[in-house]
């Protein structure tokens, strides 16, 4: 099976899945010609035609709306926002009208859209082109939130996106487009909404994490394992809804928790995980829980990679625990 | 016809309360569903407000400039119909912060113990150990008890519980309180409970009454009846109680009534194996000497074989207990609760004791009546004892009666 | 500034532009009938407000025309997107009056589940649900025009939008789409002169609101929108040209005669002479005159019809007082297509204290 990236697993699956299903179109910035800024959407255009393949006006708000719309008269539209950062104009849209429509209608009407695109920082990309504001989504009832960390999971989750019946935030860690190869298998096979994985398993200690910090938490299990402690990783995949019953399992086996996640501190989805723990499982804690993220601050150009999660702030915090 | 109130109504947009401006009609105005009956202005808008009954106006209860909160009555209306059984709940509840929407795991709240320091996790370990932390000192960062230091603790309370444990087995027998032993605790504790028990001890020089009984007794025994001192006190205690009947009732706690019994069922003590049981003896006053005697030989041997009927162990209405055959100075006996009066017999025993200021040895009997202090005075007990007392010390007395 | 009309404020008719309306006498009796019936409705619903029966309502009060025209003009296959100001659309595309003020009232029948005021969607109807940010639903009616378009089924999507709702983004972004890819849609603005307490000549620099349309290459429009037979015929043109991938924008020139909503007092900013002033121009004045002047009906048919619907609608009002609030489960439906755990253990604590509160 050969391996590919990430960015290669998601234009896989999208032309595999529009030869499938005709009801699908895609929407967005330089999606057409260009194959979209980081090139998701390369070739799309010329096999299915501009009909399918929109390239957009400069309008995020339109973008999103018409997707509803399109969404609502029964077509699958995956729009594809250029940066999650440029999302805020059409964030009304989202959270007023795609969000809301399926309650507000009393189940009349429904928007299962998938709005994709980039998100995370650490490529230098300063203020605009870093942000992981997940948080304004998974706060938003109505909506679903999918963060892939692997590129076979990005192919699986996106083919289940694309079978759910609800308007879908699918957020794809830029640092993770071309970094890491995978097998992915050619064809359709789905990844579970709503279902974390337990990439490794562990006793001492557990992190919790998504995104591309999940890479970052396994280097961190690889470096403790070598002064003999066992670090046991999951990797959430879906933010919202969140698979508690993953999490649960592992807290009570082994009672020490660190999340990690680039977005800033304070209301980052850590805080609502570990409300959620501490309700749950505060029997089974043998310390603090702790979050390790990004700081409340805009996103820096320059030492960003201070701002993010440091391997080392995982690692002490994981002897922190340790210790405790 | 039904009575309803008209409500100001919550009319939206956070508005919690309306100033009435001008009512559009009056009390005794016939008004339709839906037709406007009052002008209110409220912050954002001033507004007119139908009614939602049709009726008659009975009462308008709220006057113009007075401000209204948002859910009060401002009128009542005599509607056609049957009045509703529950009035619907419209408003909301006020909200309170501290609502939980979550289900609260099984944490047993622990004790509020502000110097103990350990995670959840130990503390629960604590509480599944039995071990109480305030114990417990801790070898952690900072004198944190540690699992470790729990495990410890619970290990040497375990040892001392094993050496415990091992003693009691040999050295205690448990036998149950069951069946008739188990009535008799409960009675006592509940005499015990309800009444104000006081004794009254005094002593009787029964010397012609041993020398009355010598007498009768190969009589009896000519008839197969075994005559001992019980009739005679039996009889004794009948006139001292138609003297002073208030000794011949019982209480009724939950009426708080004191009820003087016109009859005489006098209850006899008897020690058995099972305990002591109290057969009583119906209509002791219409019964001759001979015929009481016979009655407590044949309800003693019913005691004792446990063959007593219900009907043989209840109704009295004043009770003895000869304390006497096994020895002893004084006794408290415990009342037959609810009966208000017991008269405990002692042993009799020869006593230099004072006549016609000689010393002489005469046959002294020492009587104990205990008495429910809360409706009988120590006074009147000294009299009723008197009473009994006088007419042992001279038995001829119980033929003139 | 010029503006297209038939029928001027007294009902008389432009003997010329008449001929040219296809309109037998029974459309205009509906029309007729349609406009009564929603400021009849209209009334009723600021009445049920007072009495805390309706959360909230935005009066349709002097705009009828403008629903009942464009709603006549559309065809059975053709959507809708209003947003909240379009009573006489519902009652002309047939929804029945009992749905409606079960809608309204949020109670149990109530096709919304009571889960949001002044707003309605009737997917039977092809009435899709709108949204209380202004202009918000306009991009949604372009993208279902778009989707239609790509499915080469010929369908017309009438959006309606006050004029409030031309400074907002999300209206320029849409009309412009709409322009880029000649998408079948009708942009129906219904200029009633107020943005709440705003009016429109503060609203906009730009002259017109049809330039707006002009703009973004949209074929524009200026049509008095008091004046049934030319929204009507306007409105016909539009959707015609729309069908075939050619959106229209029509600016519809009205007056809001009632407040903005129940909870607006209008007096705060602007004069009772004004609002009698374009009472004597409102849509049903002039087309009860052009009716009894063409003879079409009679003062006293007016006033039998007039007093039925009257007692339609105060029947229909009875029994919709009546029904009871819906299930307190409604909280948590239709949120996702599935329920997840988090929203079935919120579920259970709330309808548990509300059934102990409730004594069932």
């Amino acid at each position: 099976m050969p391996e590919i990236t990430l960015a290669e697993a998601l234009n896989q699956t999208l032309k595999e899945q529009m030869r499938k299903d005709d009801r699908i179109v895609v929407l967005g910035e330089d999606i057409g010609k260009r194959g979209g800024v980081f090139l998701i959407t390369e070739g799309l255009i010329d096999e299915f035609g501009p009909e399918r393949v929109i390239n957009t006006p400069l309008s995020e708000a339109a973008i999103f709306g018409v997707a509803c719309g399109m969404a609502i008269y029964g077509l699958k539209p995956i729009a594809e926002v250029q940066f999650f950062d440029f999302a805020f104009g059409g964030f009304d849209q989202i959270v007023s009208q795609i969000a809301k429509i399926r309650y507000r209608s009393g189940g009349q009407f429904k928007a299962p859209l998938i709005i994709r695109g980039p998100v995370a920082g650490g490529i230098r990309g300063g203020m605009y082109h870093s942000q992981s504001p997940e948080s304004y989504y998974i706060h938003t009832a109505g909506l679903k939130v999918i963060v892939p960390a692997f590129p076979y999971d990005a192919k699986g989750l996106l083919i289940s996106a694309i079978k759910a019946d609800d308007p879908i935030i699918f957020m794809e860690p830029k640092t993770l487009y071309r970094t890491i190869k995978q097998e992915v298998p050619e064809g359709e096979y789905t990844v579970p909404i709503g279902e974390a994985k337990v990439l490794r398993e562990g006793d001492d200690v557990l992190f919790i994490s998504y995104g591309a910090m999940v890479h970052r938490a396994l280097q961190a299990a690889e470096q403790l394992y070598k002064e003999n402690i066992s670090a046991e990783v999951i990797d959430l995949r879906t933010l919202l809804p969140l698979d508690i019953q993953t999490i649960l399992k592992s807290v009570r086996k082994i009672g020490r928790v660190i999340i990690i996640h680039e977005a800033p501190k304070t209301l980052g989805f850590g805080a609502e995980i570990a409300a959620l723990i501490a309700e749950k499982a505060i029997d089974y804690l043998k310390g603090p829980i702790l979050r390790v993220t990004g700081q409340d601050t805009p996103f820096p150009l320059v030492h960003d990679q201070y701002y993010l999660p440091t391997l080392k702030r995982i690692i002490n915090a994981a002897k922190y625990l340790i210790n405790y | 016809m039904v009575e309803k109130q008209i409500i100001l109504p919550d009319i939206g947009e956070g508005i919690s309360e309306g100033e009435i401006i001008r009512w559009l009609v009056k009390e005794g105005d016939q008004i339709k569903q839906f037709q406007p009956i009052v002008e209110v202005l409220t912050v954002k808008v001033n507004v007119e407000i139908p009614s939602p009954f049709t009726g008659k106006i009975k009462k308008i209860l709220a006057k113009e400039k007075e401000v209204v909160k948002v859910g009060s009555p401002i009128a009542i209306v005599e509607v056609e119909g049957v009045a509703e059984e529950k009035p619907k709940v419209e408003e909301k509840k006020p909200e309170t912060l501290v609502s939980a929407s979550q289900k609260v795991t099984e944490q047993v709240p622990a004790k509020p113990s502000a110097e103990i320091l350990a995670t959840p996790a130990v503390r629960r370990l604590a509480r599944e150990l039995g071990v109480d932390l305030s114990l417990v000192k801790g070898t952690g960062p900072g004198g944190r008890i540690t699992e470790e230091d729990v495990k410890r603790f619970a290990e040497e309370k375990k040892k001392l519980e094993v050496v415990k444990v091992a003693i009691p087995k040999e050295k205690e027998e448990r036998i149950p309180v069951t069946g008739i032993r188990r009535m008799i605790a409960e009675k006592m504790s509940l005499a015990h409970n309800k009444a104000a028990m006081v004794t009254h001890m005094d002593e009787a020089d029964v010397t012609e009454l041993v020398r009355i009984r010598e007498y009768l007794k190969e009589e009896a025994e000519k008839l197969g009846i075994k005559l001992t001192y019980l009739p005679f006190i039996i009889k004794a205690a009948i006139l001292a109680l138609k003297k002073y009947p208030k000794f011949n009732a019982a209480i009724d706690d939950e009426k708080k009534e004191l009820v003087i019994k016109k009859y005489y069922n006098i209850g006899i003590a008897v020690a058995t194996d099972q305990g002591l049981i109290v057969p009583v003896i119906k209509d002791a006053d219409s019964k001759s000497l001979f015929e009481l005697a016979k009655e407590i030989e044949v309800l003693s041997e019913k005691a004792r074989q446990g063959k007593l009927s219900i009907d043989e162990v209840t109704g009295s209405s004043f009770s003895i207990t000869n304390i006497g055959p096994i020895g002893g100075t004084f006794a408290t006996p415990i009342l037959n609760y609810p009966d208000v009066a017991i008269l405990g017999v002692m042993k009799i025993k020869k006593k230099p004791w004072i006549v016609k200021d000689k010393i002489e040895i005469r046959d002294i009997m020492t009587l104990v009546l205990t008495f429910d202090h809360r409706v009988i005075d120590g006074a009147e007990a000294a009299l009723f004892t008197n009473e009994i007392i006088s007419i042992l010390e001279n038995p001829y007395r119980l033929l003139a009666t | 500034m010029s503006y297209f009309q038939i029928l001027n404020e007294r009902g008389e008719p432009n003997e010329v532009l008449l001929k040219t309306v296809d309109l037998r006498n029974e459309d205009l009796y509906k029309f007729y009938k349609y406009m009564l019936t929603a400021r009849i409705l209209d009334s009723w619903m600021l009445r049920l407000q007072r009495m805390g029966k309706v959360a909230l309502h935005g009066p349709n009060e002097g705009q009828e025309a403008i629903g009942a025209g464009t709603g006549y003009a559309a065809r059975p296959e053709d959507w809708f997107f209003p947003s909240y100001r379009q009573i006489s659309l519902l009652i002309t595309r047939g929804v029945k009056i009992s749905d409606i003020l079960n809608r309204w009232m949020a109670n149990k029948y109530d096709v919304m589940k009571g889960h949001e005021f002044n707003l309605y969607g009737f997917k039977d109807f092809h009435i899709v649900t709108g949204t209380t940010p202004i202009a918000v639903h306009i991009p949604s009616a372009v993208g279902f025009a778009h989707a239609a378009k790509i499915r080469k089924e010929k369908i017309v999507v009438l959006v309606y939008f006050g004029d409030g709702a031309t400074s907002k983004g999300d209206f320029h972004e849409a009309i412009n789409w709409a322009g880029v890819f000649k998408l079948p849609v009708f942009f129906v603005c219904e200029n009633n002169q107020y943005a709440i307490s705003q009016h429109v000549s503060r609203q906009t620099a730009s002259e017109t609101l049809a330039i707006k349309g002009v703009a973004y290459g949209v074929k524009s429009m200026r049509v008095d929108g008091n004046d049934v037979l030319a929204v009507y015929k306007s409105a016909k043109e539009a959707i015609e040209s729309a069908r075939n991938y050619e959106p229209v924008f029509v600016e519809y020139l009205t007056y809001r005669l009632g407040a903005h909503t129940t909870a607006d007092d209008p007096r705060r900013y602007r004069s009772d002479e004004e609002v009698n002033y374009w009472r004597t121009k409102e849509p049903l004045i002039r087309l009860k005159n052009f009716l009894i002047s063409q003879g079409i009906m009679t003062e006293s048919e007016e006033k039998s019809l007039r007093q039925e619907l009257e007692a339609t609608i105060e029947e229909e009002v009875k029994k919709a007082v009546e029904i009871p609030p819906p299930p307190i489960e409604v909280i948590f439906e239709d949120v996702y297509s599935d329920m997840p755990w988090h929203l079935k253990e919120q579920m259970e604590t709330v309808v548990k204290e509300y059934k102990e509160e409730q004594g069932e």
